[in-house]
């Protein structure tokens, strides 16, 4: 069943349209990346799927149920970590759950028993202080505890790892990774590493529509081959190269790449260099990676 | 129910942990004291004086002082301990705006009206207490200096400049469900005020209006009736309800 439908929704701000018919949705227990630059439309997309914005046209799901802008009762269904989360500060971590929970209609026991649990699974369960007094990535933590703290059935997360060092961004995707099992995740990101790291299923956002999207081995297999590169002992021997494939790009005087080869056509680079007798210090074969798709998207 | 009672906990902690609660205490109780002793001390002010100014040609005669005095000055110091706690809470909705911190609690389901209801209880809990805390020492001092006894409609003098802060509470709560800032709050709230007073000095409207309510004052000293007021009590109490009901409807519709 699909967690989160959007279908072809649009929003302008003023003469701005910063989402544009846009169509996806979301499995559940997958965790989908959201892709983008910056002002593609994440944010204004997570937005409406909260309700915190209001829709021009088109329909958004969350478990089987229409959002509405303002009361929004899907709300119910969902955990969100905003990108630059921020919570009151004269509160403890505890505290603050604990004020969560009771918005969220918990018990004391479920209370208790869940921000126990949670602040020790994001490593704040020492923390005592006052949240005034947190750094970015401890306030990034709490955010997700929050998040997870009514077992939503969505996890959202507005770019959860933009902000923190690697240790940091790390920690985050794991966590991510770990709650799988008990919840669907879309989260924003421009990092397309993190997304290649623990995505099942994407998409790219490019100016308010979506570009492209899918389980990620499909994406990658869209561009089934990458490219070579060859690496030469003098300038002299990669001219001689690049005398016979003209279509080869100059990195360095002695390195050269050739875009998208085929099987057979790699041979053919081989048997060429072993027939001219041009010795080569280094070849390798580039994986496609998320990043080449999306640069092509993006000059396209 | 609960999520009502927890954002009410949670507003009560706020302003206790941030000094609020604190500052408005010392103000209020600091303005009961106050009043009695201005009242008590003119006197022995003026005779101290007096010498030097009899030099100066002025003769001081000796005026007696009373409960009345006291009480004037109450009316007199009151509405600058109403302006600091509208300072101080004007931006009860518009900082939770600008921090985002609204953010966490909508998305988890809370319901928007609750959030509004929840704010407007708290501060107008603090006003009666911070209000009346003021009045009974006042009141309190005078019965034991001077007694209150021969001054008529004390309580219900004193009620209508308490409408007329709950009045002005309502007001912030709804331009905070249309303005983005605390300091646009303010100029709303001062200027919807003055427009009312400038208003209250037309003699067709003024019967009507909550800027009546500030010449309650005028009751112990055997000026007027308190049936002279039902008109403005009765339009005071509406406005505020209706402020109330149009800022939870405002802040559902409200992008934050």
């Amino acid at each position: 069943m699909d967690m989160l439908t959007v279908s072809h929704v649009s929003k302008s701000f003023g003469e701005n349209r910063v989402v544009d018919d846009l169509s996806f949705s979301v499995a559940e227990h997958t965790i989908f990346g959201f892709i983008g630059q910056n002002g593609a439309g994440k944010t204004t997309t997570m937005n409406m799927i909260l309700g915190l914005l209001k829709a021009e046209s088109g329909e958004i799901r969350v478990n089987g149920e229409a959002v509405r802008f303002g009361r929004t009762p899907t709300n119910a269904y969902i955990g969100y970590l905003p990108d630059v989360p921020e919570f009151y500060g004269f509160m403890t971590p505890g505290e603050y759950l604990d004020l969560c929970g009771k918005v969220t209609g918990m018990t004391r026991a479920q209370r208790e028993r869940k921000s126990a649990e949670l602040l020790d699974l994001v490593g704040l369960g020492g923390a005592h202080k006052r949240i005034q007094g947190f750094s970015r990535g401890m306030k990034q933590r709490l955010g997700i505890a929050q998040a997870l703290l009514s077992d939503p059935l969505l996890l959202i997360c507005d770019e959860p790892t933009s902000a923190l060092d690697p240790l940091g961004r790390k920690e985050i995707l794991d966590l991510l990774l770990h709650v799988k099992d008990r919840t669907t995740v879309v989260f924003s990101t421009h990092i397309l590493s993190d997304v290649e790291r623990i995505c099942d299923e994407a998409a790219f956002l490019h100016r308010g529509r979506l570009a492209l999207g899918g389980k990620l081995q499909e994406l990658k297999s869209i561009r089934q081959s990458g490219g070579l590169e060859l690496e030469f002992y003098s300038a002299a021997e990669a001219e001689r190269f690049k005398a016979l494939f003209p279509a080869s790009g100059s990195l360095t005087a002695l390195k050269l790449t050739l875009k998208q080869q085929t099987q057979e056509e790699t041979r053919n680079v081989l048997r060429m260099l072993a027939a001219r007798n041009i010795p080569v210090r280094r070849i390798e074969r580039l994986e496609p990676e998320l990043e080449d798709l999306f640069m092509e998207m993006v000059r396209e | 129910m609960k999520q009502l009672t927890a954002f009410i906990h949670k507003e009560l902690l706020e302003s206790l942990r941030t000094g609020k609660v604190a500052i408005l205490l010392i103000l209020f109780i600091l303005l009961g004291i106050l009043n009695p002793a201005i009242a008590r001390l003119t006197p022995w002010l003026l005779s101290a004086i007096s010498d030097s100014m009899s030099e100066t040609g002025l003769s001081v005669a000796a005026i007696e002082v009373n409960a009345l005095t006291s009480w004037a000055q109450f009316y007199k110091n009151i509405p600058i301990a109403l302006i600091v706690f509208l300072l101080a809470f004007s931006g009860t909705l518009t900082n939770e705006y600008q921090k985002g911190t609204l953010i966490p609690m909508i998305t988890k389901g809370m319901a928007r009206w609750k959030i509004v209801a929840a704010k407007g209880a708290a501060i107008a809990a603090y006003w009666t207490i911070g209000y009346w805390l003021c009045y009974g020492i006042t009141y309190g001092y005078n019965a034991y200096f001077w007694g209150n006894g021969n001054a008529p409609g004390l309580f219900f003098s004193a009620l209508g400049f308490y409408l007329i802060g709950l009045w002005l509470v309502s007001l912030i709560l709804t331009l905070s469900a249309i303005a983005g800032s605390g300091s646009f709050v303010m100029l709303g709230v001062g200027g919807i005020f003055l427009i009312v007073y400038l208003l209250g000095l037309l003699p067709a409207a003024g019967e009507y209006l909550p800027v009546r309510l500030l010449h309650t004052s005028n009751l112990p000293v055997g000026a007027g009736r308190i049936s002279d007021y039902a008109a403005a009590i009765a339009v005071t109490l509406l406005w505020t309800a209706v402020n109330a009901i149009a800022a939870a409807f405002l802040f559902d519709r409200k992008k934050i």
